[in-house]
């Protein structure tokens, strides 16, 4: 259960609110959270990994306080960003998952072969020993999931994972994520993705301006902004 | 262009068999040998070993040669310097330590994981583990490596974008973009390895890799109900299970 207790962030330089006092509590296995660019969304999934501290308030993620226990809260909860290409270390699949799992398995061998059966789960086990760098865009997605998935958490939170793939690929990592026995957190700026989520999070300018039901929350989402494109192109 | 020159790349030959250390002290030995010797038979010998240990480890042939034309040009200009001032020996001596040295460091780096030298750096930083922690010196040389072929791809990046405005000639519009991307591309890294929880210390680390030991002792159950997944996508709509939450519901308790 991830609980946000008027969790609040705010710019560090300049004192700008990114999120204002936000406070919920998320028990459903999928949640989607929408919004436009720069409207706090990513700001908002990061606070539940401990990637963002909240400045006033707290985020509990299983009661522990992301600000005092984020080693902790970080093995419960994987993360995975827009850009596969910055979340890969190692220079083949097979070794960045295995970097994964290093803490938890001292043996070398017996670490490849769990990092192995990781990319078998997942689809890539043909990919093992190819440098990431030769990998497709999906299959870096693909890759950083398997990477995440090793280490066994509980939570994922994807951020936008399909911005940068194409159709087939966004098809592809978005049915596995929804296919995954986990609470995933998906924020996205697909809507047929965001809506067959259970709950869905608009977020705008900084606030959560809708928390309910995925079909209202894209028409709200929508209504929000076209009623803003329509009058900037009035103004 | 990311050079595949150097990767390591998975065989069965002696050099990938050999333990990392064995190789790294090889590679220290030789060179020491090669830069202490000023005779020039011994150093065609060297020469010849190492290109022979560098075509043990079956590299890829294209990449392989583009690199030594690199370092044999370099070696040339060495050698043509020395033959300039007329010591034809030390030209000769020069030019076969430089090719030997890049060609048993080649062959050393693409037949070692960087998995087997995280653990050479961990294992050989373990007398320093009060002043850093030797996984974190680890991931640092990791880390180092990552960053060339990012660093080669932004530089190359850079120069193009800098063509299409037709900026070309100017200098700032390549290294003042190389750069500011260069630090983007170290803060998103950086922050992955948060995200990951890699190189985490303290209290809270402490506590969760106890909990992750812990976890590990457990059996393993796979993620997925029906793994696995079939083989990325080709050309048709790839198949994913159906969600397990029964498992994994029980696997919470």
């Amino acid at each position: 259960m991830i609980e946000f207790k008027d969790a609040a962030v705010v710019a560090p330089d300049s004192g700008v609110p990114i999120l204002e006092p936000t406070t919920l509590t998320l028990t459903e296995d999928r949640i989607s959270i929408i919004g436009a660019n720069g409207s706090g969304k990513s700001t908002l999934a990061r606070l539940i990994n401990g990637l963002v501290l909240p400045v006033t308030g707290s985020v509990e993620v299983d009661g522990l306080d992301t600000q005092k226990q984020g080693a902790q809260v970080r093995r419960k909860v994987g993360y995975l960003f827009t850009d596969a290409s910055a979340q890969l270390i190692m220079p083949t699949a097979v070794e960045d998952v295995a970097l994964s799992l290093r803490r938890v398995i001292k043996n070398r061998k017996e670490r490849d072969d769990a990092a192995l059966a990781a990319l078998r789960e997942i689809g890539l086990a043909s990919k093992a020993d190819v440098s990431v760098n030769a990998l497709s865009g999906g299959q870096r997605q693909l890759l950083a999931l398997a990477g995440v998935l090793a280490c066994t958490p509980s939570i994922v939170v994807a951020d936008e994972p399909t911005t940068l793939l194409d159709l087939r690929w966004r098809a592809h990592v978005g049915a596995l994520l929804r296919s995954l026995p986990l609470q995933v957190i998906e924020v996205t700026h697909d809507l047929d993705s965001a809506a067959r989520a259970e709950r869905t999070l608009v977020v705008d300018l900084g606030r959560v301006v809708f928390d309910g039901d995925p079909k209202e929350a894209v028409q709200l989402y929508r209504d929000l902004m076209f009623g803003r494109a329509s009058q900037g192109a009035t103004a | 262009m990311i050079t595949l020159l150097g990767i390591y790349r998975p065989a069965r030959t002696p050099l990938h068999l050999a333990p990392a250390w064995l190789k790294m002290l090889m590679l220290l030995g030789i060179s020491i040998l090669s830069l202490a010797t000023s005779d020039p038979v011994t150093s065609l010998g060297l020469l010849a070993a190492c290109l022979l240990l560098l075509a043990s480890t079956r590299p890829p042939l294209k990449a392989t040669l583009k690199g030594m034309a690199f370092i044999a040009a370099l070696a040339i200009m060495a050698a043509g310097f020395q033959v300039w001032l007329g010591d034809y020996v030390r030209a000769l001596d020069l030019a076969g330590d430089l090719i030997a040295i890049s060609a048993l460091a080649l062959a050393v780096t693409s037949s070692t994981s960087m998995a087997q030298m995280m653990d050479l750096v961990v294992r050989l930083a373990a007398p320093l583990r009060w002043i850093l922690p030797p996984e974190t010196l680890g991931l640092l040389v990791a880390l180092t490596l990552r960053a060339i072929p990012e660093a080669a791809q932004i530089l190359t990046e850079a120069r193009v974008a800098a063509r299409a405005r037709g900026l070309e000639r100017d200098p700032r519009a390549i290294l003042i973009p190389s750069g500011a991307r260069t630090v983007g591309f170290a803060l998103q890294l950086g922050q992955a390895l948060h995200a990951r929880g890699i190189a985490e210390h303290g209290r809270s680390a402490r506590a969760a890799d106890r909990e992750d030991r812990a976890r590990a002792d457990e059996a393993h159950a796979p993620l997925l109900a029906e793994p696995p997944v079939r083989e990325a996508p080709t050309g048709e709509t790839p198949e994913v299970p159906e969600p397990n939450r029964r498992g994994r519901r029980e696997r919470r308790r």
